[in-house]
């Protein structure tokens, strides 16, 4: 009985909740193009909309009636190990970009890229999966689960402040490409460029107006051109290098180590070459530089508390709330490189770019001490023990 | 003071660079440049962040390198070579103090440091920021012109009637407000009658400056904890002779600098069973994975009745003040050694879980001539083999416990030779054999006896007093304290302008704001306050509501390379200390007065 639970909760997760959010991503992303296209096809974007948007709704269900199944299964919060702490850092993820985009942004069709991230984790959390079952006594306190989902929620949140981040990146690469040769794509016209970077202020009417539309089909196609495709890859799999090395490292087999390495860094580049042939429909430069500020900014307060929390759970636990033990000594780098970013926003002349490389780099430091102090040195946290 | 109104006071109070003082000259002039460029420097915002960065990398270091206040013999093989990289990096590692880094000069200086350039970057701003909150005023304003928000809608009431209806809903809304009328009558001459108001300005820089104070409240708390603290190790076997908390009684005794050992209570502490359960189905999932770790005591404190006392894994007991935690535990085997008849040893050893699924331990008994030592293996669950033979399990529940030991005779060298309790030096040492038992039996080796009558379970407990921690809890909590307003309090102005229109006799209200953080947010605030004054003074929208002309003329959006897009904060620093009466590039914009339209109608830039 418990047996068959296990097991369904397990396919509820995989595939079932991840196909659905993959699906409702591609409907989404779909509904993105027509954004800038004719109006009979903006209709069909919004109907592409619902589809997304029930298909959400479907994901979300399977997701959370996976967490309660398996909490039921093992009788405790499903908060004990590395894959249920993965799985529900990407429900977090996905409701809270989700319902942002949606009912505070009224954005909807940029809700793909959130279902896209959480996706992605996802699938990284099965390569942790793990059977159901009891909890180690230590971990059985209140302080626990406040503690873990309070960092869950962070890390979910900076993921979202990452992908942002990214796309303010290729985005104002593009736009700036295009504005030192903006001549050339509009034939000496100026008016082209002057409404497709802002999705919610109509813009001249395509319908009837071919020349616009010519315009706006080339300035497009410019601003894509505008970002490098060679250097985006390799960049990309650098960046996800400095993380993913660590499979490589600790798996016992190195053929299976590096296949999971070669895995990883290939879908990330795979998703950045992605989000490059989308970076014509997203919004503004502005928008998706104040949507990763703010997305950082909160997940800022919600890494300090958990990180006092995890140093009270220490306290009780352990006898001593801070010991610089691997995890702890992770969360304090981590805490320092998203304050560095917030103080280069926060300074005049490390706006911008300067500042998304440092949010970058942060999250490369947040994924990278997870995932060092998880698999390369195991300390005191040893719910990381599978 | 009339200078300080007029102007709007920055984002972040203006700091005053002190006057520059008479140098000297001559040959300490070298010497006296150098120490202001470096005071210059370390007074940065940045330093103290590269600074921050530096001390983290340290923290890296620290978990990569083994710390000799933790792993002292860890440290001492690296430093022969026998782990690590090498001896001769050990020995460079050594000289840079990785090996107690959070102890190295490197990392007291480098934090104090930090601490100096923070007071150095705190002392001006907590100046400004008073300064700010005891003499700043919203200013007013000669035009509304360049303003972020504006919107205008006509009312009956007369424009001082308008004034206090805006005031009256300025202030429910908690805006710090001005009215025009008290200010000093050369000042009311130069602007028309207005009601201004901000909100954040004081909050969000407070906010910020309490954060960044959290940190001495936390760095005090930590040396001086560090100071007073005390932490202590001991092991207890169950049913047997507990111990006293004394100085002398802890296996490991780490007091802090302040500790006295006066500061002992004496109380004592018996463990009367130890708690402790797993998985055992095999095919359960999580098998083998522990449940249950649990103390019952009995505490007797120095003068009083003895009190029974429960101590889980994350409830530790309190006794007097000082906490007591549960560390560690592991089987207790009893031991009798006889020689030729004379029992030289007969005690519980104390018996560690080590990786191989057993746990180890010595017996030392120098009472014997030679010496006998013992190496111990304890297997909880080693049931009989179908040849008879018992077959060792990785399973630590003893169902079916073995004891393994190997014998050695020899000078032990205790006391010559710094050595742990439970392990046993065999250098030096005739080994003589081993054997194995089952409860109750004993072997004879030579002249040795060897019996294991029966095994318990001991407990590592470790007993700590950390007076910081209030301050510490303290500390954490202005630093959240403060952060939230420090990203959440949006600074912003507002203007509430009522004049009257001859021409038809009614008072045209024009609202105008300003928002220094996410302006978009800021929109739907401006135009709930219009609709709310709108309301209060009978406002009507009865002229033809007529969309606002584009800035360029062209019908369309703002151009994409416009970076003062409506989202996302702006450089805090931008130029916003200019008044908005000089903004005069903007006030092509400006709608013209006479126009008027439904607040939902707001005029955006
Ligand atoms: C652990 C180290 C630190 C952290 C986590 C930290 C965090 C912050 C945060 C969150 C802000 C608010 C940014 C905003 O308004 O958006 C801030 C502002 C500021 N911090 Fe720090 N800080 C740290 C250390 C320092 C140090 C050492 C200094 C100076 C010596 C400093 C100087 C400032 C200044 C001047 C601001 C105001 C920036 C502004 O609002 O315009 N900080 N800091």
């Amino acid at each position: 009985m418990t047996q068959d639970l296990a097991e369904l909760s397990r396919v509820l997760y995989s595939p079932t909740a991840i196909a659905l959010y993959l699906s409702a991503a591609f409907v989404y992303l779909y509904a993105l193009t027509t954004t800038v296209g004719r109006r009979d096809e903006r209709e069909r974007g919004r109907k592409a909309q619902m589809l997304g948007a029930v298909l959400t709704v479907l994901g979300l269900t399977a997701h959370i009636a996976h967490e309660i199944i398996r909490g039921i299964v093992q009788s405790r919060l499903p908060l004990g190990n590395m894959f249920e702490v993965t799985s529900l850092m990407a429900l977090v993820g996905i409701l809270v970009g989700v319902g942002y985009l949606t009912f505070v942004r009224k954005r909807p069709e940029l809700n793909g890229f959130a279902l896209i991230g959480g996706a992605l984790l996802m699938g990284m959390s099965m390569l942790l999966y793990a059977e159901p079952g009891p909890l180690m006594p230590i971990l059985d306190t209140w302080w626990r689960p406040f503690h873990v989902s309070m960092l869950v929620a962070a890390m979910g949140i900076f993921a979202a402040a990452f992908v942002f981040t990214g796309l303010y990146l290729l985005r104002d690469t593009g736009e700036r490409a295009v504005a030192a040769g903006r001549t050339s794509v509009t034939r000496g016209s100026t008016v082209g460029a002057a409404y497709v970077g802002d999705l919610d202020g109509g813009g001249p009417d395509l319908d009837d107006d071919p020349d616009a539309r010519d315009h706006d089909a080339e300035y497009r196609k410019a601003l894509r051109a505008g970002i490098p495709i060679v250097k985006l890859a390799v960049g990309t799999f650098v960046v996800t290098g400095m993380v993913s090395w660590v499979w490589w490292v600790t798996e016992d087999s190195t053929r299976v180590g590096v296949t999971r390495f070669l895995t990883v860094n290939l879908v990330m580049v795979a998703a950045a070459l992605l989000a490059r042939w989308f970076v014509p429909f997203l919004p503004s430069t502005a928008t998706l530089d104040g949507l990763a500020h703010r997305t950082v900014a909160f997940g800022f307060i919600m890494w300090t508390v958990g990180t006092i929390a995890g140093a009270m759970w220490a306290e009780v636990s352990w006898g001593r709330f801070w010991g610089w033990d691997p995890k702890e000594t992770g969360a304090f780098l981590t805490w320092v490189a998203y304050a560095g970013y917030l103080h280069a926003r926060a300074t005049r002349g490390v706006q911008g770019r300067k500042a998304a490389w440092i949010g970058i780099g942060a999250f490369v430091v947040m994924m990278g001490t997870y995932l060092i102090a998880n698999y390369v040195i195991v300390g005191l946290h040893s719910y990381a023990e599978l | 003071m009339s200078t300080e109104s007029t102007l709007p006071p920055e984002p972040n109070p203006a700091i005053r660079r002190p006057s520059r003082r008479p140098e000297p000259g001559g040959p300490f002039a070298f010497v006296w440049d150098s120490v202001k460029m470096a005071w210059r420097w370390l007074t940065r915002m940045r330093t103290a962040l590269y600074l921050l960065g530096v001390l983290a990398l340290l923290t890296v270091v620290a978990t990569a390198v083994p710390q000799e206040p933790n792993v002292p013999s860890t440290v001492g093989r690296w430093l022969t070579g026998e782990e690590g990289p090498g001896a001769g990096v050990s020995r460079v590692l050594d000289a840079f103090g990785a090996f107690d880094v959070y102890g190295s000069a490197a990392f007291l200086a480098l934090t104090l440091l930090l601490f100096i350039s923070l007071t150095a970057c705190l002392i001006p701003r907590i100046r400004a920021w008073v300064r700010l909150v005891r003499t700043s005023k919203p200013p007013l304003v000669r035009h509304l012109g360049g303003q972020d928000q504006l919107a205008t809608f006509t009312t009956d009431r007369t424009p001082d009637e308008a004034h206090a209806a805006a005031q009256q809903v300025l202030g429910e809304r908690h805006w710090r407000l001005r009215a025009h009328a008290g200010d000093p009558p050369e000042e009311r001459t130069a602007k028309p009658a207005q009601v201004a108001g901000e909100k954040g300005l004081w909050s969000r820089e407070g906010g910020s400056l309490l954060f960044h104070l959290s940190f001495y409240v936390l760095l005090a708390a930590i040396v001086f904890g560090q100071l007073l603290t005390f932490e202590g190790q001991r092991g207890i076997v169950e049913g047997d002779t507990g111990f006293r908390d004394t100085a002398v009684s802890y296996w490991s005794y780490n007091p802090g600098r302040w500790f006295d050992e006066t500061d002992h209570a004496g109380w004592r502490l018996d463990l009367d069973t130890f708690h402790v359960d797993w998985v055992r189905d095999p095919l359960a999932a999580g098998a083998g994975q522990p449940t249950e770790f649990r103390s019952e005591v009995t505490v007797t404190p120095p003068d009083g009745e003895p009190y029974q006392a429960e101590i889980d894994s994350n409830r530790p007991a309190m006794i007097d003040g000082m906490r007591v935690t549960q560390l560690d535990w592991g089987y207790a085997p009893r031991v009798v050694v006889e020689v030729d008849g004379e029992v030289v040893h007969d005690a519980f050893v104390h018996a560690t879980a080590s990786d191989g699924g057993f746990f180890s331990g010595a017996v030392k008994a120098p009472a014997a001539e030679p010496d006998v030592g013992l190496e111990l293996f304890f297997y909880p669950f080693a049931p009989e083999g179908e040849d008879g033979q018992p077959v060792p399990t990785g399973a630590p529940w003893d169902d079916a416990p073995m004891l393994l030991f190997r014998q050695y005779r020899g000078d032990l060298q205790l006391g010559a030779t710094q050595q742990t309790v439970n392990e046993l030096d065999t250098t030096g040492l005739e080994s003589e054999g081993g054997a194995f038992l089952r409860p109750g039996q004993s072997v004879e080796l030579g002249d040795v006896t060897i019996r294991y009558p029966e095994h318990r379970r001991w407990v590592g407990y470790q007993v700590s007093s950390r007076p910081q921690i209030p301050a510490l809890l303290a500390g954490a909590g202005l630093l959240v304290a403060g952060l939230i307003p420090a990203l959440y309090a949006y600074r912003r102005r507002l203007w509430v302008l009522a004049v009257r229109d001859e021409a038809t006799g009614r008072t045209l209200v024009t609202v105008a704001g300003r928002a220094f953080q996410r302006p978009e947010a800021f929109e739907a605030e401006h135009a709930a306050i219009v609709a709310e004054l709108s309301a209060a003074t009978g406002g009507g929208f009865d002229e033809a509501a007529e969309p606002p002309d584009r800035s360029d003329g062209s019908g369309y959006p703002r151009a994409t390379e416009d970076r003062t897009d409506h989202d996302g904060d702006r450089p805090d620093h931008d130029d916003l200390t200019e008044a908005p009466t000089i903004r005069d590039r903007r006030t092509d914009v400006l709608p013209a007065p006479a126009r008027s339209g439904p607040p939902s109608e707001v005029v955006r830039r």
